[in-house]
């Protein structure tokens, strides 16, 4: 077990002006669960593949402990890794893939032999032990693969998306499952997802990455807490937040008729005159029509627990979308959270009114959030 | 009780009556006919060379001709030795060593390239593959006179090194592209498993890539084998003396201008028919397409 260290590590790949990985700096403690998140293309699988050796490391340095494994072949980096894809050995039964790297490293067979057996027991694989892949259901192949890494008790697990190809109800079991044998293995993790539910609930911390660019890595409450940026804002939390352009006038910005107080610090952080507010949808309180924002329910997503209402407003928010903000969706539509089985109606018009302390502010010309 | 009910319904659900058999019955018989039918129109010209090898040389050139010998002639097999037409053992071991040098030497040459144009993308891949390609479309007749200049500057004309490096080039396109479509499609992501198991790069070709892509190994070498055994343009052009010939060139000797020796192109042939057979035999289980099947998703 050791912590793993991002010392402004880049790759370039060729052909390509952008770096994939740019300037990375990232610590990752001992036994701790670090999620990699971000969109595709976002240089998560990169970072991965570039401390599991399988991608170069073109300016900076990989390390892990005090171990400076950057130019280190895969083989002398004592890492253990579960690919989206599995990679099991298909020639080789269930009990060989396990001990595969036993076997290379020379174990004696009678403790290969009970190591294959601990883990196969911890993973409910024993009754599958002599079977080939081809005869494993998708689920426990990816038991196979996870058996395989912890069998050598690794420094590091490197884990790249390995639940995206189960099924949705599997995927939440084994994500349990996955969390709760890190702990008790203790072994540092770096997990790969684009998934952020699976980010928010297994991670210690998690790192937001995007265009190769470390946005925030923080706890999964900072992180929907205090989004660093916009992008953050925007990626974490389901359904996304919304995030409204707006004018500063004077002390305050207004949204559609409400206007939000600035604090002095937040007006002179400010770049310019324009600001992005940033509400979750449960962080707006309904009203009858006519008070706060007016807006008209044009979806009403049941979820039994929740409601989310998708509501359209005032043509003056509509207006707001001319401001250059990177926001995920159209601005003039707000989600609302609402109390599960609630009598919301197509086409009802309702007044919404952001909470105190619910209200998220970043700058519109950096993105970057405004100080509290 | 009606006699109907004790009557399996299957019967008449899927034959159609009581005296006709059922169709899928019908069909089989049909398909086995035709079976028989193109089995014997294959079978054939390897029956006539199998008796013919076994007659005498008076009957073989009886006219009408006999179906089976009416004197069997197994001595045929044992004088095509020693005849004044040519060096027969010479000959047959100049096809063992042509064709096994050949073929090793192929494989040698295609294994890495084969492994490197499917792992690695590189400037001109496409076009190198193409070019590739383009050797087995040129006739080994074409290049003949070329080779023949190129080997006697070289000074290995009229040699198995010659036949060996020929047969070689002949049969390397094939190799790399069976072989490279073997190795493309092992999942990269099994190669970095292994390398992360701690192998290295030659201990994951030896224990993770040959296994997977042995059935394009065995394929790549059955073909080039035969290619190389049953080669003889290039044979007959570059190979004069004829201690040097291979079986196919030889084979020639026995039809002459004004009298040919039947009996011993039966027989011959029959012996240069045989290795191919058994080395199909062998190896063909080994012919097991799908291999990597589970190994991801």
């Amino acid at each position: 077990m050791a912590t793993v260290t991002f010392d402004g590590a880049s790759r370039y790949y060729a052909g390509n002006d952008r770096p994939a990985v740019d300037q990375l700096d990232l610590e990752v403690a001992d036994g701790e669960f670090l999620v990699l998140v971000g969109p595709s293309g976002c240089g998560k699988s990169t970072t991965l593949r570039m401390l599991a050796g399988l991608e170069g490391v073109d300016e900076g340095a990989v390390r892990i402990g005090d171990r400076d494994v950057t130019n280190l072949p895969p083989k002398d980096r004592d890492i253990a890794m579960v690919f989206q894809n599995y990679a099991l050995y298909p020639h080789m039964t269930v009990a060989d893939n396990i001990a595969f790297h036993l076997k290379i490293k020379k174990v004696p067979k009678a403790e290969r032999a009970e190591r294959v057996r601990e883990a196969a027991k911890l993973l409910d694989l024993e009754p599958y032990l002599e079977r080939k892949p081809a005869k494993l259901s998708g689920g426990q192949r990816q038991r196979v693969a996870m058996g395989r890494a912890i069998v050598r008790r690794p420094q590091v697990f490197c884990m790249d998306e390995p639940l995206s190809n189960l099924d949705a109800k599997l995927r939440v079991q084994t994500r349990t499952q996955i969390a709760s044998l890190q702990r008790r293995l203790g072994v540092t993790t770096i997990y790969v997802t684009h998934d952020q539910v699976e980010a928010m609930t297994m991670g210690d911390r998690v790192a937001v990455l995007k265009d190769g660019l470390l946005q925030q890595c923080d706890t999964p409450i900072n992180l929907f807490g205090k989004p660093k940026n916009l992008f953050v804002a925007g990626f974490i939390g389901s359904p996304a937040m919304n995030l409204i352009p707006a004018t500063v006038e004077g002390e305050s910005a207004v949204i559609g008729g409400q206007p939000i107080q600035l604090t002095p610090a937040q007006r002179e952080a400010l770049t310019s005159s324009k600001v992005v507010v940033g509400v979750r949808p449960e962080g707006w309180t309904l009203k009858p029509a006519g008070e706060g924002i007016s807006a008209m329910v044009e979806v009403v997503e049941e979820l039994g627990s929740d409601q989310f209402l998708y509501c359209s407003t005032s043509a003056e928010l509509a207006a707001a979308d001319a401001a250059d903000v990177d926001v995920a969706e159209a601005p003039h539509t707000i989600t609302v959270r609402a109390p599960g089985m609630s009598a919301f109606q197509r086409g009802e018009k309702v007044g919404i009114v952001p909470q105190t302390g619910a209200v998220h502010l970043f700058d519109a010309e950096t993105g970057d959030r405004l100080p509290d | 009780m009606s006699t109907v009910i004790d009557r399996p319904p299957t019967v008449t659900a899927v034959g159609g009556g009581v005296d006709r058999p059922p169709v899928h019955e019908r069909r089989r018989w049909g398909l086995t006919v035709v079976g028989a039918v193109v089995a014997t129109v294959f079978l054939a010209p390897y029956v006539i060379m199998l008796v013919g090898a076994f007659k005498t040389r008076p009957e073989i050139l009886r006219v009408p001709p006999t179906y089976l010998p009416e004197n069997w002639e197994p001595g045929n097999f044992l004088t095509m030795w020693d005849t004044p037409e040519t060096p027969l053992p010479a000959n047959l071991l100049s096809t063992v060593v042509i064709s096994l040098g050949g073929t090793a030497l192929a494989l040698l040459a295609a294994l890495p390239a084969a492994y490197y144009t499917a792992r690695h993308n590189f400037r001109l891949k496409l076009p190198f593959m193409l070019l590739v390609l383009v050797t087995q479309m040129l006739q080994p007749t074409v290049l003949a006179s070329g080779l023949f200049r190129e080997f006697v500057t070289l000074e290995i004309n009229d040699t198995w090194l010659a036949m060996i490096l020929v047969n070689a080039a002949f049969n390397l396109s094939f190799a790399v592209w069976i072989m490279h479509s073997f190795f493309a499609s092992v999942p990269k992501e099994i190669e970095e498993a292994a390398w992360l198991d701690g192998c290295s790069r030659s201990q994951s070709l030896r224990q993770i890539m040959l296994p997977l892509v042995w059935p394009g190994i065995v394929t790549a070498v059955i073909f080039t084998f035969i290619a190389c055994w049953n080669e003889f343009a290039a044979s007959l052009i570059l190979l004069p003396t004829d201690t040097n010939q291979p079986l196919t060139v030889a084979l020639t000797r026995f039809i002459g201008q004004y009298e040919s020796a039947w009996q011993y192109v039966f027989a011959v042939s029959i012996i240069g028919i045989l290795p191919v057979v058994a080395l199909f035999a062998l190896i063909e289980k080994h012919l097991v397409s799908g291999l990597t099947a589970g190994g991801v998703k």
